[in-house]
């Protein structure tokens, strides 16, 4: 090569490093904050926890990132571990509604602070209900109930048991749906719903770590039972990829009754996304799942005792208050630890247990045993 | 650096060599590191598992396991399918689109190539919802049907022929772009030379116009083809349950099941197949420039 040539490439190169972009680092005293949640959500953080987080702590800033979905904050904390490795800043201090069991093997090379030893002061006032790996940090809470058209079907004659329900889904061929379990935890927790009646009705058998002894002849009967529910589905056994379209068809009156989050029934009722004549109703001899909202908080992060310090107080009577009444959710903690009159106020309306099912194990198991036992072997051009 | 004046890059032939190779450098690094190199450890990380001691080993167990496992092989034909469909569809729609818009002139010619180049700037997700209110059901399909008393029609909205729909409207620009470049290479002469002595509409598109343009539909049929077979949104939100499509499985696998191996294995196989539509387009390529 001529001289000249390689004179030119090499500036070229040169220049061109130049123009990219600079390494950029986490400021101090500014929390990045990363949520897989919905719009609502971050709408309560920017209007609510970061103003008062920031009034009570000066110099310190919240910098909320929507990161999209699950998958959007896993590359955040993919960084992270990358970042561990090369030690360096991983621009990252908290996400929210991210199940630190992911990225995979993230726990055991401690990228998560462990909250069981973290000393948050309001720590022990958590719903034990609510408790999944210590890396993980319930603080809000949603529960599954049936919404449903009351043109179509009257209030008094909505089913309010399990064995109602079905029963209804069968005289009324096509007028149900739920989402995949996967992609929604409205029909997730419907599942589960059906695992826990064909179980003897007793959500206390099931816990985080006792899936490999119990798994395996937990599940099959309530397969069994969904599969037979199937042909009385919509278009025979259709399943919607999540809680919004199932909320659509419910809207366009494609369906009579889907199962729903509350705190997004309630809310597509205000915007008017479902009719003012959407019905409620959760059934009383056991409730639908509930779930809790978890926060993590990156154990290399710049910030990481800032962070800690909102993890506090998003758990403080104040914020867990308005958990209830701006966003609709249940509280992080138990019922005992919100004010009384919240808690007298909202005693006939929210049920003051929220069954939950655990994660862990049983969560890969149910996913995938739906997709491969009850979503396949429906005759749906009969 | 001082720049002297450039009399020794100019003129001669052999200097330009290195200068080409210089320029196609960065691009073939990028492809290396960004593509070909992850290919090569996506592979080596499905034949070199661990065993339950950790230890690795070589072993095909995760490629066993999908072709035994019928509802992967499920997923996989349901792909197929849903991308020869796709295919044929939009050649069936898009070479009649490409030929009026060759011949056509005018005003109506120029609203037909926007109404065809549209999608393009419309997000698939977007798109979805947009099925599922016009196509779903109570859709407006069905409101405008019921109104003059036709019966309800049954959705294609989650069923197979959900996605079909969405990829091919989505699909539509692409193809008729490359159809239509490549009937730019139909000369008008040839055509009317063609009908001076007699040959009818049929005969001229199948002796005079499609020998010109086998190798664009070759290469919108691979392009097309590549995106349908890694489609993922259109699959996902208008799909069924089961089967899926490869991308809405690899996703699941991954994600949901927490499972990288099997998912990188299906990508693996994902790739194989792709591959083979890939080579149809360098094959294409490489014969249009040696001719």
């Amino acid at each position: 090569m001529k001289r000249r040539a390689f004179m030119l490439s090499v500036g070229g190169a040169a220049a061109g490093m130049v123009l990219l972009p600079r390494m950029a680092f986490a400021e101090a005293g500014k929390i990045d904050w990363y949520t897989s949640s919905d719009q609502n959500i971050l709408d309560f953080w920017t209007n609510v926890v970061k103003p008062k987080f920031e009034a009570a702590n000066a110099g310190v800033t919240l910098n909320l990132v929507d990161g999209g979905d699950s998958a959007g904050v896993q590359a955040i904390a993919e960084r992270a571990v990358a970042a561990m490795q090369t030690n360096t800043d991983p621009q990252a201090d908290m996400a929210e509604g991210f199940d630190t069991r992911l990225p995979k093997g993230g726990i055991e090379a401690g990228l998560w602070v462990d909250f069981s030893k973290a000393n948050l002061s309001n720590y022990s006032k958590i719903n034990p209900l609510a408790f999944d790996v210590p890396t993980s940090l319930p603080y809000r809470g949603s529960q599954v109930l049936l919404a449903y058209d009351t043109t179509k079907l009257a209030a008094a004659d909505a089913p309010k048991t399990w064995e109602a329900l079905v029963a209804w889904i069968k005289a009324n061929p096509g007028q149900f749906v739920y989402n995949r379990p996967d992609k929604g935890g409205s029909g997730g927790n419907f599942v589960r719903r059906a695992i826990w009646e064909a179980n003897g009705k007793d959500p206390s058998k099931f816990t985080v770590d006792n899936f490999g002894a119990f798994g395996a002849e937990a599940l099959p009967p309530a397969w069994a039972m969904l599969k037979d529910l199937a042909p009385s589905l919509m278009d025979k056994g259709a399943y919607t990829s999540g809680n919004t379209q199932s909320i659509q068809l419910l809207s366009q009156g494609a369906v009579t009754m889907i199962p729903a989050w509350s705190d997004q029934a309630l809310q597509a009722i205000s915007t008017g996304v479902l009719p003012e004549t959407t019905g409620l109703v959760q059934l009383t001899d056991l409730a639908l799942a509930g779930g809790f909202t978890k926060i993590g908080v990156f154990s290399n992060g710049v910030n990481k005792d800032a962070a800690l310090k909102l993890a506090d107080f998003v758990l403080s009577e104040e914020i867990q208050s308005a958990v209830i009444t701006e966003l609709g959710g249940f509280p992080g903690v138990s019922w005992d630890n919100v004010s009384k009159e919240l808690r007298e106020k909202y005693a006939d309306v929210i049920p003051a247990t929220i069954p939950v099912f655990p994660g862990g194990e049983w969560e890969k198991a149910i996913n995938d045993g739906w997709y491969r036992e009850v979503a396949p072997n429906v005759d749906r051009a009969a | 650096m001082s720049l002297t004046p450039a009399t020794d890059i100019v003129g001669t032939k052999k200097s330009g060599r290195p200068i080409g190779l210089l320029l196609v450098a960065a691009p073939v690094l990028l492809v290396a590191w960004m593509i070909i190199w992850p290919i090569i450890s996506a592979i080596g990380r499905t034949i070199w598992l661990p065993d339950e001691g950790g230890t690795e080993s070589f072993s095909l167990e995760t490629y066993r396991f999908f072709f035994t496992d019928q509802y992967s092989l499920n997923n996989l034909s349901v792909t197929l399918w849903t991308t020869g469909v796709c295919a044929l569809l939009l050649v069936l729609i898009c070479l009649p689109i490409a030929l009026y818009l060759r011949f056509a002139k005018g005003r109506l010619a120029a609203y037909v190539q926007g109404l065809a180049i549209f999608p393009m700037f419309v997000p698939s997700i977007i798109l979805s919802y947009a099925v599922i209110r016009v196509l779903g059901p109570n859709g407006t399909v069905d409101l405008l049907l019921n109104s003059v008393g036709l019966p309800h029609i049954r959705s294609p909205y989650l069923t197979p022929w959900g996605p079909v729909i969405g990829l091919v409207w989505d699909n539509i620009p692409l193809t008729v772009l490359i159809l239509l470049s490549g009937l730019g290479n139909v000369s008008n002469q040839s055509i009317e030379a063609a009908r001076d002595v007699g040959a009818g509409r049929l005969a001229l598109l199948w002796h005079i116009i499609l020998p010109r343009i086998s190798n664009s539909i070759l290469v919108a049929v691979s392009f097309t083809v590549l995106g349908i077979f890694s489609a993922f949104t259109l699959p996902y939100v208008l799909g069924p349950a089961a089967p899926e499509m490869m991308g809405p499985f690899m996703q699941r696998t991954f994600r949901d099941l927490n499972d990288p191996t099997s998912a990188i294995t299906q990508a693996v196989i994902t790739f194989c197949f792709c591959i083979v539509f890939g080579l149809f387009y360098v094959r294409s390529v490489a014969k249009n420039r040696t001719t």
